[in-house]
Parts: C-alpha cells; sequence; structure tokens
C-alpha cells in the first residue's frame, strides 16, 4: 500500500517502547503492532486521536504517502 | 479470531436435524435404487400400479422409470445442500460463521435448489404426459411458489453473507 505509517521512527525519536505507547493509548499491543508493520487496513479517528496525544504530533507525521514504485527521498 | 458462542438450543437442535435429513435422503436414494433395480420386471409394477397389458401402461411404466433416474439426481442434489448446511452448521459451532467459504457454500445450495424446483418441473411434466383419464399419475410435483420462494431468498443471502464477510475483514483490519 502507499501509505506508510511512521510510528517507529516516532517512538525512536521519543525514546518510547510499543508497549509503552499501547498502555497509554489504551489498544492493545497486537493492534498497535499491525498498525506499525503496516498490515492494518484502516484506522479509526480516535486511534490516530489518541496517538497524536501520546506522541505529541500530527496525524501527518504518523502517515505518509509514498507513491508504489517510487524510492523513499532520503532525508 | 474465534468468538464464544451463546448457548441456544437451535445449534444442537440442526445439527441433529441435518444430520437425520442426511441419513434420510440415502434412505431415499436406496429406495429409489430398488424401484429401479425391479423395474425391468414389468409385471411387478403392472400388477402394483394394477395396469392392464397395454401402449398406455407401458408408457406409464417408463415414464416411471425416466422419474426414477430424476429422482436419484434429487438425491444427490439433497446431498449436496445437506452437506453443505452440515459444514455451516459446524462453522456457527466453532464461532466462524462469517467466512467467504459460507458465502460460496449458500450460493452453492441456491444452485442445487434451484436444480431441484427445475427438476421438479419435469417430473411434473413426466407425470402429466404418462396419465390417463383411467389411470392418472399424481407425482406430486411441479410448481411450488415457496420453493422459487426458498431459490430467491437463499441467492439473496449468499450476496448478503459474501458482503457481510467482506465488511467483517475490513472491521478486523482497523486499528
Amino acid at each position: 500500500m502507499a501509505i506508510v505509517v511512521k510510528l517507529d521512527d516516532l517512538l525512536h525519536d521519543r525514546r518510547m517502547t510499543l508497549t509503552d505507547l499501547a498502555e497509554r493509548i489504551g489498544i492493545t499491543l497486537a493492534n498497535l503492532s499491525i498498525l506499525k508493520t503496516g498490515k492494518a487496513r484502516a484506522i479509526r479517528f480516535s486511534t490516530l486521536d489518541a496517538l497524536c496525544e501520546a506522541l505529541q504530533c500530527q496525524p501527518g507525521d504518523i502517515l505518509g504517502f509514498e507513491a508504489e514504485g517510487v524510492e523513499p527521498e532520503d532525508s | 479470531m474465534a468468538r464464544p458462542v451463546s448457548s441456544s438450543a437451535a445449534l444442537p437442535i440442526a445439527h441433529v436435524v441435518v444430520r437425520g435429513l442426511i441419513g434420510l435422503n440415502w434412505l431415499g436414494g436406496v429406495a429409489i435404487l430398488a424401484l429401479l433395480l425391479v423395474s425391468p420386471h414389468e409385471q411387478w409394477i403392472m400388477s402394483a400400479f394394477k395396469l392392464t397389458p397395454s401402449p398406455e401402461a407401458q408408457r406409464i411404466v417408463a415414464g416411471l422409470r425416466v422419474v426414477a433416474v430424476l429422482g436419484l439426481g434429487g438425491i444427490g442434489l439433497n446431498y449436496v445442500i445437506l452437506q453443505r448446511l452440515r459444514a455451516m452448521v459446524e462453522t456457527v459451532r466453532t464461532g466462524e460463521p462469517f467466512a467467504a467459504t459460507n458465502a460460496d457454500r449458500l450460493r452453492v445450495i441456491a444452485w442445487a435448489l434451484l436444480a431441484l424446483q427445475l427438476l421438479g418441473l419435469v417430473i411434473d411434466a413426466i407425470g402429466k404426459a404418462v396419465s390417463t383419464p383411467v389411470h392418472p399419475v399424481d407425482l406430486d410435483a411441479g410448481f411450488s411458489i415457496n420453493g422459487w420462494l426458498a431459490v430467491l431468498l437463499t441467492f439473496v443471502l449468499a450476496r448478503v453473507f459474501a458482503e457481510g464477510t467482506r465488511m467483517r475483514d475490513d472491521l478486523e483490519g482497523t486499528v
């Protein structure tokens, strides 16, 4: 899918583990892992809201769009 | 993921009823096969139906033979329906009824029901063709509004099931 989830980078920047985040936003580690690995089909606004709150970021920091077949730019 | 199924008497009853119907269907098949084995002995059939040897009587015997062969086809269709119904009841028991396989099973059941309705029409037509005022043949088959309604309902239900399965898959992938 062209939508990428950038949870790994955010967690790394904030020195937070996936388990910590799961506990803070109240969703299961399994579901959060599905989101992190890009296997989720959809994300609820309530989940996005909780993630932004816990990570102190904007939705655009969590989700990104990469066109199929195009290499991501190095930042 | 499997979900716990609420306790209801309907499920065990359905399980037993479907198994019973499968057994009865086999018995029906054996009875028709026996009839086919007996049918070469024209005299037996003639005496069973109190027919006197005549061209009409021979037509009735020939018609009954064809109906018996078609009846075997009906037994096969019943088997297809009942086996799939049994498998569907089993998926409800295990807590996984909304699966693509069940939508496929319902579609197969709908086609089999349609074939049974058509078979009924053919059998009815044969009965009418061989029936005479002296020896009326009533095979209790033919057009049934309930039967055709069941066909329609099952096709619609199969579609609803397929759509429900897709929606459930989507919901399961929602975080």
